[in-house]
């Protein structure tokens, strides 16, 4: 079966101003199935966000990258900036946290979606702001309030037309980088309910970015675990959530009561992630994990299937007999 | 409510931050060649203004040989239009430019830095009056008011450097009070105050150490227009008669027909020199401030792009 | 209206500072001691009737608050004086001086915006490769100049070439009007490309860093994300936005440019509102130097107030 999108064991660096390199990401390979839904989750700066960015290309100059994205088969990587440029928002969209500037505050909402639809040729003019129209009322937002500039809309309506404007040039795959993070509860529930529902409407795949599982859980049929810039588990969320496989997922998962309700506090790991900006020796995870043993200080794991729907990182998985190697 | 990962930058805030003052110079002129290459600029002028009296070559009044005499193996860069050596002139010249600027900027430094103090730490009404006064003195064009209140006073190196003073003050107070602002908001300060500490202690002991950098790349900013201020008023013949600034040397040079007389040489060096003293400054300033004020973001568009590398490969599990 | 707050506020603050820019240029020559600076009858060669009909016109036989109520009512009616040098109306010389000025300090001031905004922008696209150290450098290089020696510079370089003096060449009798122009403009050339020189450097860098600062912007992603070209980015995107900075740090530099044509015409010899504040500095003409002055604190303050409003209209976010 062909992978919709497929990303094979991609590596970013980015130059450090002191000479040095971060290894933000180290070895990622996952895809999505045409209509998938697949979960991102890891804590901040274990590198999801620059993976979900390598994706489309969308690297600063100071970062280097290897590996391969495959889109319909098709490695788009290889040719760098210039080959991944013709597939933005026609194949793969993005949006971003509802709190950034995602948006130009200096022309109206209209205007931009108008653009990206008259960059690729889809309409012109007219034609355009009547698509625009469209989109924007099938996000629920009035299509007059095309002509309002982001700072007039509210934080939930500037996501929706960040959707809208996703959506205008009938991608594939929507990547949602922590979509609903900085959105009141009620909020993040409508958003969720839209992407949704689009995505059900339309066929789109769609990767979700989030540090929270309940969210994932609400939306994602597949998830994947990062930590310290490699994918430390992945399989059906249901999976992951009653039998995980690596430590750092149990911990995750364990801290919620119930999915679906609200935890009564917050919950943390102690400790902190590993530095990327030098090698690391054995499991990233060791210094945090409560069942760390021998091959952990000296063997980094390597993301082995411990299912036909699962897979982890993780030396323990090697100790338990009828694991598939 | 969901379950946070912790994030590791939250345990940051509580433990008292800023690292030392001289630790994070030093820091910046050993990364940055800006401010390497005018660090030594600016130790080599210094150095050979202050030295002047023991190395100049010849006597500040000693006339050696014809005005406007060319350079010669024994005057590498001629004479001015009084038989004096240039080399000599010069050395001297920097001195009075020298203890121009630096003592100017001190003076605009003390009211600036005071009334930033003031403005960031009261806040509230003290606030508003304080910035609307520095409003109305950014207004006004500087050279103009210098020129005004330096005909009016008369010539002499105190009244310019007064002068000078009263006027560069504003940026040093903007700057000063939003860092004091800012660093007012840290935890550790508003937890001395609920112990009892009183604002002078709070000051000195908490705010001071933070702002000191800034302050330090305010400062050396400071000099550089210090210094060209007073090549302007020397230039404008407002200068003190009494003593040989660079902006002397030049006016000199400009009033004597140095240029109709070809002599190149008694108006090209000092302007040199200045221009050289202002060129460190600034790079030595503006190091500093980029070191302070990091750019967190990357510019995500440039000429250039992300570059491709060889594929890695991992010896991998079937997936 | 959005924004009518803003408009208003700004204004009236224009109109503060300049009140408050009058009562200090009084205050600095009526109050000055001693009787050179505040008798403003001492016009030589007047005879004791002229002197006594100025005495009597700027009432300085009267007291100082009575002089200063005196002294505004004659600015509201644009009487400025009697000046030292040519015992003419201040307000004519400054308006020739004035009228003079104009032409080359807006070549100039044009020159420095148009090259620094090509370097900035330059620079900023290039960030990490030598073409933007060399123009950074090169624009704090002619930044750190002193005006009036970089003035000098160009004059030992094109003596010969390019008219180092003077507004027109006194020579000339009775010329047609294109050969008037065609030499007001060959005189112009040096100032105002030493104005230019000096200026286009901070420019620069105030164009460089605010298209940084722009172009780490999150809807700059965005635009690429969406698959537009970096440069249209660069066109379409991040310089509109960078204008609002710019333009206000353009309209705070301005009170430089001021002090730069304050130093070139005297390096020229340009008859202009420069020159003539070095000319009263000389001769000690007090009426000429506060005149003077005082146009220029308010040109100031009028240009900070257009900068306010033009990035007021520049900027849709403004509420207030």
């Amino acid at each position: 079966m062909t992978a919709l999108l497929e990303v094979e064991d991609l590596h970013v660096w980015f130059d450090l101003q002191d000479g040095g390199e971060l290894h933000a990401v180290q070895g990622v390979s996952v895809g999505v199935e045409p209509g998938e839904r697949l979960g991102l989750v890891g804590e901040s700066g274990c590198g999801k966000t620059t993976t979900v960015l390598a994706l489309m290309g969308l690297l600063p100059p100071s970062a280097s990258a290897s590996g391969r994205v495959l889109l319909e088969g098709k490695d788009v990587l290889a040719g760098g900036e210039a080959s991944m440029r013709p597939h933005r928002w026609t194949d793969v969209a993005i949006i971003f946290q509802g709190a950034m500037n995602a948006l130009n505050p200096v022309q109206t909402i209209g205007s931009q979606i108008v653009e990206a639809i008259e960059l690729h040729g889809r309409a012109r003019r007219t034609a355009a702001r009547v698509q625009t129209g469209e989109l924007l009322e099938s996000v629920g937002i009035p299509a007059a309030r095309a002509d309002r500039f982001p700072h007039e809309l509210s934080g939930g309506m500037r996501q929706r037309a960040a959707i809208a404007m996703a959506l205008s040039c009938h991608p594939k795959v929507l990547i949602a980088d922590e979509p609903t993070t900085a959105l009141d509860v009620m909020v993040q529930a409508q958003i969720l309910e839209l992407l949704d529902s689009l995505c059900r409407d339309f066929g789109l795949a769609l990767i979700l970015v989030t540090h929270d599982l309940p969210v994932v859980a609400q939306l994602c049929d597949h998830g994947a675990v990062m930590y310290a810039g490699e994918i430390v588990e992945r399989g059906l969320v249901d999976t992951l959530y009653h039998a995980p496989r690596h430590p750092y997922t149990r911990l995750l998962f364990a801290a919620t009561p119930d999915l679906g309700q609200e935890a009564e506090e917050i919950v943390s790991i102690p400790g902190a992630p590993p530095r990327l900006d030098r090698p690391l020796v054995g499991c990233p995870f060791r210094p945090r994990c409560d069942s760390a043993f021998g091959p952990c200080a000296t063997a980094r794991p390597l993301l082995r299937s411990v299912s036909d729907v699962q897979s982890a990182a993780c030396h323990l998985n090697d100790l338990h007999s009828g694991a598939p190697g | 409510m969901s379950v946070v990962l912790r994030d590791p930058d939250a345990a940051a805030d509580l433990t008292a931050p800023a690292p030392s003052r001289g630790g994070l110079l030093w820091q910046t002129i050993r990364r940055r060649p800006s401010a390497a290459i005018g660090t030594t600029v600016l130790l080599l002028v210094t150095g050979a203004a202050v030295l002047a009296p023991w190395i100049a070559p010849y006597g500040l009044h000693d006339q050696v040989g014809p005005p406007f005499g060319p350079p010669s193996a024994q005057h590498p860069l001629g004479l001015d239009d009084g038989g004096i050596d240039m080399v000599t002139l010069l050395m001297w010249g920097a001195r009075i430019s020298l203890v121009v600027g630096f003592a100017a900027t001190l003076v605009s430094i003390a009211i600036g830095g005071t009334i930033g103090m003031l403005a960031g730490y009261f806040g509230g009404k003290a606030d508003v009056i304080l910035m609307r006064i520095t409003d109305y003195f950014l207004v006004i064009p500087d050279v103009p008011l210098m020129i005004v209140v330096a005909a009016i006073w008369g010539p002499s190196l105190f009244h310019i450097v007064i002068v000078i003073g009263i006027l560069l003050w504003t940026s040093t107070a903007r700057v000063i009070r939003a860092q004091v602002k800012s660093v007012r908001e840290r935890v550790y300060v508003k937890r001395a105050r609920s112990l009892g500490a009183g604002h002078a202690r709070i000051v000195f002991r908490h705010v001071l150490p933070q702002v000191a950098p800034l302050l330090i790349a305010n400062t050396v900013l400071t000099i550089a227009v210090a210094i060209f201020d007073e090549t302007a008023l020397s230039f404008l013949g407002l200068g003190d008669p009494s003593r040989i600034s660079l902006g002397k040397v030049i006016e000199n040079a400009f009033q004597r027909a140095a240029i109709s007389s070809g002599a190149w040489w008694a108006i090209v060096p000092p302007g040199v020199i200045v221009a050289l003293v202002i060129l460190s400054c600034s790079l030595i300033g503006g190091a500093l401030e980029d070191a302070l004020n990091p750019r967190l973001r990357v510019a995500h568009v440039s000429a250039r792009t992300f570059r491709l590398r060889p594929l890695v490969g991992r010896s991998e599990a079937s997936l | 209206m959005r924004g009518a707050d803003y408009v208003i506020k700004r204004t009236l603050f224009a109109l503060v500072t300049v009140f408050a820019a009058i009562t200090m240029n009084f205050a600095l020559f009526r109050l000055a001691p001693g009787d050179a600076v505040s008798n403003l009858s001492r016009v030589p060669h007047a005879t004791p009737e002229t002197r006594l009909a100025i005495k009597k016109q700027f009432g300085l036989d009267k007291s100082k608050g009575e002089q200063y109520a005196l002294y505004l009512r004659q600015l509201v009616h644009g009487n400025l004086g009697v000046s030292f040098a040519n015992s003419q109306p201040v307000s004519s010389n400054l308006r020739t001086a004035i009228v003079n000025s104009i032409p080359m300090v807006l070549l100039g001031t044009v020159f420095a915006i148009i090259v620094g905004t090509l370097t900035g922008v330059m620079a900023a696209w290039r960030r990490g490769t030598p073409l933007e150290t060399v123009s950074v450098t090169t624009a704090l290089g002619f930044y750190s100049m002193p005006t009036h020696w970089l003035g000098l510079m160009l004059v030992i370089l094109f003596a010969g070439i390019l008219p180092t003096g003077g507004m027109t060449n006194e020579f000339l009798i009775d010329p047609s009007w294109w050969t008037h122009f065609k030499d007001v403009v060959t005189h112009m050339a040096l100032p105002s490309l030493t104005l230019g020189l000096v200026l286009y450097g901070e420019y620069t860098l105030i164009v460089r860093s605010a298209m940084l600062e722009t172009l780490g912007e999150d809807y700059i992603l965005t635009a690429r994300a969406k698959g537009l070209r970096p440069w249209t980015i660069v066109r379409r995107h991040a310089l509109r936005n960078a204008l609002l900075p710019i333009a206000t740090l353009v309209a705070l530099s301005l009170g430089y440019i001021v002090a730069g044509a304050i130093l070139i015409e005297t390096v020229f010899s340009w008859p202009g509102i420069g020159r003539a504040v070095y000319d009263a500095v000389l001769a000690r003409d007090y009426p000429m130097l506060q005149g003077a002055f005082l146009i220029l604190t308010v040109s100031v303050v009028f240009f900070n107030l257009v900068a306010d409003l033009v990035y007021f209209k520049l900027d849709p976010r403004i509420t207030q």
